[in-house]
C-alpha cells in the first residue's frame, strides 16, 4: 500500500527557555515538595512498593514522602531513549535527539458526522476513521485516541486498540486505558500482535498516557494501571494538568513545581516497581480562567511555553509536549489557527521526543474530521521553517542571475524551468481551482479527507492474529460489560 | 453595638476573610447577639454584595471563594447557636459531588460555590462518589436537589444509575437531580430522566431555582 512516509520534525536548533539556574531551582523545588509535602498514593499497590524501598509512608492520608536520595537513585534508572514499536516496522519511532514525532489529539467525545454534519456522541467506528486518516498523514508519526468509542461501554479502551489497529499501522499511545484489569487485557491485545513477550518489549506497539491530579495526587486506576504495563516494558507517559488557580499556585513556576512533582512521584514508582521501564514525562499547564474557572490553553501570556521539555530533560527523561488543541469551537476560524500557530514550531526547537494534539476542537472534544488536515498544514509549515537551507553553487545561481542581468526576468531560464515547481510547497490555503483562484481550504481539506477515506485502507492484522484479539475483547467484554 | 457587629461581619464576607469572619461571630456571641439576627444581617447581605460585585466583574474567583469560606467560617460558630425554632433561611439543600470513578472536581466545586453564593446550602461530598455515597448524603442531610457532575463518557453512566438509585430509594420525587459535565447535554439529562442539566456554573444557579421553583 503506498503511503507517504512519516516525516517528523527534525531540527539540529534548539530553544531555551530556562537557563541553568532557573532549572536548578525548579528541580530543588521538586525535591523538597516530594520530601516535606509529599503525594498522595491512593494504592495500597503502590504504598507498598514505597515502604519497601525506604519512603516515608503515612496509611491513613495515603500521602508519601520521598526522600531526595531515593528520588535520585530511582530517577538514574530512566531510559532517555528507547523505541516505540508500531504495527508496520518502517514505522518504528527511534527516540534520538533532534526529532520531534507528532500525532493527532485526544481523547475528544464529539464527532461532527463527515456526511451529515450533525454532531454526535463518538463511536468505535468513528475511532477507525480518525485511526486512517492519521495513517495516511505523513505529519503523524504514531497514533492517539483521537475519540472515545462510546458505544462500547466499560471496555472501550480495549476496542478503542483493536478497531485503531485494523486500520493504522504505526505505534498507537492510548489515552484512556485504567485500572488493572483493562490493562492486563491491554497487554494480551498487544502480546498477540507482537508474537512474544520479548518481542513486545523490544518493539512496544502500545503505550499508554496517565494523568496525575493536581494538586499532588495520583489517580489509583492510572497509576496500578501503570504498574500492569510497566511488568512488560511498555512506556508510559506520566502528565499532570496543573491549572494556574485552581489547582496549582497562579504563577508558572509553582504550578511547574506542582506538576513536575507529580510526574516525578510517579516516575520513581514506576522505576522502584521494575527499573528502568520507560517513561515520558509531561506538563500540560494551563490557566483557570479568573473569572468562570474555564480551561484556558491559550493567554496572551504564555511565556516559556515548552519549559516542562527542558524540566524534563534536565531528569533525564524524555518528554511528551502538547501542542495545538485549540479552545475554538470551528473547524477553520482565525481562532483555530492563531491560537495554536506557533506551538508546533516552538515545541520541536524546544526537543519534545513525542508531541500530540492536532484536529480536535473545543479543548480536546470535537473532532471535524476535516480540522485533521488543515492542522496537518500548520504542521508541515513548522516543519519546513526547520529545515536547513541549501546554499551551494547552483542554488545561489550566480551566473544565472549575470545571464539575466538587472531588469530582465527569470522566467525563461532553464535553471528556473527546474526549479520553480518544487520551489513553491502547496499547502491547503494555496490550492487552485479550474480558473485559477485560491480554493477555499475547508473545501479542500474536507476533499482530501474523502479521499483518503475512499483510496487509503491500511492492511488489517493478520487473520490468526484478529481472531486472537476478538477472542480476548469478547471475554473483556463478558467480564465487564455485562 | 449590634449594628456594629452586622457591618463587620459583612465586611469580613465582603473582604475576604475568613478568620476575622470567625473571630467576630465569636465575639457577637460573647455579647449576647442574636445569632440568627448576625447572619441575616450581617453575613448574608455580606455575600449579596460579594455575588454582585462578581457578576459586575469587579471581583474574581478567588474572592468569590474565599468570601463563601469567609461565610461559612462565622456559619460554623453561630448555626450551633441558634435556639428552639430558629433556622437558617436557605433557599434549598444541595448534595452536590462528581460521581464513581470519575476525578474531575474543579467544575463540580465551581457549582457549588455559586450555589452557595447564591443562597443555596451544599454538602459537597467531593469526587470519585458511588452512587450510595450520593444517596446516604441525601438521607443524611434531606436534599432538596442533588447535583451529579461527570466528565468522562464512561462516567456518564453513573448519572444515570443514580437516577435509577434514587427511584429504586423512594426518592426519585422528593430530590431534584441535577446533571452536569462537558459531556453531558441536555437530551442525555432527559433521556436518564435528570430533571436539571446545565452547562456551566451560572446556568446551575438558574436551574437549581427552577428546580426549587422559587424565582431567580
Ligand atoms: C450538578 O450540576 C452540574 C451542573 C454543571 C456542571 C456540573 C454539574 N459539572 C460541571 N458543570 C459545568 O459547570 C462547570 C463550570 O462552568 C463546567 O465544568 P468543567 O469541568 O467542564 O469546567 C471546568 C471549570 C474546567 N475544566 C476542567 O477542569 C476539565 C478540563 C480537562 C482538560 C481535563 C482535566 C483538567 C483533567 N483530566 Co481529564 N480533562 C478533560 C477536560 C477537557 C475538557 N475540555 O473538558 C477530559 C474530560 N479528561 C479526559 C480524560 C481522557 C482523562 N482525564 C483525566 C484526568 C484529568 C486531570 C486529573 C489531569 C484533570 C482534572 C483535575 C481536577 N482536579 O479536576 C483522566 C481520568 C481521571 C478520572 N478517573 O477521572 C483521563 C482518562 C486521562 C488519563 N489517561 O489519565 C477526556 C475525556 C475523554 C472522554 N471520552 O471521556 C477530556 C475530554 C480531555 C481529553 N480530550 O482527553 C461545566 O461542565
Amino acid at each position: 500500500m503506498d503511503r507517504p512516509p512519516i516525516e517528523p520534525m527534525r531540527t539540529s536548533r534548539k530553544l531555551s527557555f530556562l537557563d541553568g539556574q532557573q532549572l536548578k531551582d525548579l528541580q530543588e523545588a521538586t525535591f523538597q515538595i516530594l520530601e516535606n509535602t509529599g503525594v498522595q498514593f491512593p494504592s495500597d499497590k503502590a504504598l507498598d512498593i514505597f515502604t519497601e524501598h525506604g519512603a516515608i509512608v503515612d496509611r491513613d492520608s495515603r500521602i508519601v514522602k520521598i526522600p531526595r536520595d531515593l528520588v535520585i537513585r530511582a530517577m538514574g534508572k530512566v531510559p532517555r531513549y528507547f523505541t516505540l514499536g508500531a504495527r508496520n516496522p518502517e514505522f518504528d519511532l527511534i527516540l534520538q535527539d533532534g526529532v520531534s514525532y507528532f500525532t493527532n489529539d485526544g481523547c475528544g467525545h464529539n464527532v461532527v458526522d463527515f456526511k451529515t454534519g450533525e454532531k454526535r456522541a463518538s463511536t468505535k467506528k468513528d475511532v477507525g476513521m480518525a485511526a486512517r486518516i492519521n495513517d495516511y498523514l505523513s505529519s503523524m508519526a504514531f497514533s492517539w485516541t483521537m475519540v472515545s468509542a462510546q458505544d462500547c461501554g466499560l471496555t472501550s479502551p480495549l476496542h478503542e486498540i483493536d478497531v485503531t489497529w485494523r486500520n493504522n499501522t504505526k505505534h498507537y499511545q492510548s489515552v484512556t486505558m485504567m485500572g488493572e484489569k483493562i490493562c492486563r487485557y491491554g497487554v494480551e491485545m498487544a502480546t498477540v500482535l507482537r508474537g512474544s513477550e520479548e518481542e513486545l518489549r523490544n518493539r512496544p506497539p502500545i503505550s499508554l498516557i496517565v494523568c496525575t491530579i493536581a494538586p499532588l495526587v495520583q489517580d489509583k486506576e492510572a497509576i496500578e494501571g501503570a504498574l500492569i504495563l510497566g511488568e512488560k516494558g511498555i512506556p508510559i507517559v506520566v502528565m499532570s494538568m496543573p491549572t494556574m488557580g485552581t489547582t496549582a499556585p497562579a504563577t508558572y513556576a509553582g504550578a511547574l513545581a506542582v506538576g513536575d512533582a507529580e510526574v516525578i512521584s510517579a516516575t520513581v514508582l514506576m522505576q522502584l516497581a521494575n527499573p528502568g521501564t520507560p517513561v515520558f514525562h509531561s506538563i500540560f499547564h494551563a490557566w483557570a480562567d479568573p473569572r468562570t474557572a474555564a480551561y484556558v490553553g491559550y493567554p496572551l501570556d504564555s511565556r516559556a511555553r515548552y519549559a516542562p521539555v527542558e524540566i524534563a530533560h534536565h531528569w533525564g527523561m524524555p518528554s511528551l509536549g502538547g501542542a495545538f488543541g485549540t479552545e475554538a469551537s470551528e473547524p477553520d476560524s482565525w481562532r483555530s489557527a492563531a491560537e495554536i500557530a506557533t506551538d508546533p514550531l516552538l515545541v520541536a526547537l524546544a526537543g519534545a521526543e513525542i508531541v500530540t494534539g492536532i484536529g480536535l476542537r473545543d479543548t480536546y472534544t470535537t473532532l471535524y474530521p476535516e480540522s485533521f488536515i488543515l492542522d496537518d498544514d500548520i504542521y508541515h509549515s513548522a516543519r519546513f521553517s526547520l529545515l536547513d537551507m541549501d546554499v551551494n553553487p547552483d542554488t545561489l545561481a550566480v551566473d544565472v542571475i549575470a545571464t539575466v542581468k538587472p531588469g530582465g526576468h527569470f522566467l525563461s531560464q532553464k535553471h528556473t524551468r527546474k526549479n520553480m515547481r518544487t520551489s513553491m510547497v502547496r499547502g491547503v490555503i494555496h490550492q487552485l481551482d479550474k480558473s485559477g483562484k485560491y480554493r477555499d481550504p475547508s473545501e479542500y481539506a474536507r476533499e482530501r479527507v474523502q479521499w483518503i477515506l475512499d483510496n487509503h485502507h491500511p492492511e488489517p492484522p493478520d487473520e490468526d492474529v484478529q481472531k486472537e484479539i476478538d477472542r480476548i475483547l469478547k471475554t473483556a467484554d463478558k467480564e465487564l460489560n455485562s | 453595638m449590634s449594628e456594629e457587629f452586622y457591618k463587620k461581619l459583612m465586611a469580613a464576607v465582603v473582604d475576604g476573610e475568613p478568620e476575622d469572619a470567625e473571630a467576630i461571630a465569636k465575639e457577637a456571641l460573647e455579647a449576647n447577639l442574636d445569632p440568627l439576627e448576625c447572619i441575616n444581617k450581617g453575613l448574608v447581605p455580606g455575600i449579596q454584595k460579594v455575588g454582585e460585585l462578581f457578576s459586575t466583574g469587579e471581583y474574581y474567583l478567588p474572592e468569590l471563594i474565599i468570601g463563601a469560606d469567609a461565610m461559612k467560617a462565622a456559619l460554623e460558630i453561630l448555626e450551633p447557636a441558634l435556639v428552639g425554632g430558629q433556622k437558617l433561611d436557605v433557599v434549598g439543600m444541595v448534595i452536590l459531588g462528581t460521581v464513581e470513578g470519575d476525578l474531575h472536581e474543579i467544575g463540580k466545586t465551581l457549582v457549588g460555590t455559586m450555589l452557595t453564593a447564591n443562597g443555596f446550602k451544599v454538602v459537597d461530598i467531593g469526587a470519585n462518589q458511588s452512587v450510595e455515597a450520593f444517596v446516604k448524603a441525601i438521607k443524611e442531610h434531606g436534599a432538596d436537589i442533588v447535583g451529579a457532575s461527570a466528565l468522562l463518557t464512561t462516567t456518564m453512566l453513573q448519572q444515570k444509575k443514580l437516577v435509577e438509585a434514587l427511584e429504586s430509594a423512594g426518592l426519585k420525587n422528593k430530590v431534584k437531580i441535577m446533571v452536569g459535565g462537558a459531556p453531558v447535554t441536555d437530551r442525555y439529562a432527559q433521556e436518564i430522566g435528570a430533571d436539571g442539566y446545565a452547562e456551566d456554573a451560572i446556568s446551575a444557579v438558574d436551574i437549581a431555582f427552577r428546580l426549587m421553583d422559587a424565582p431567580v
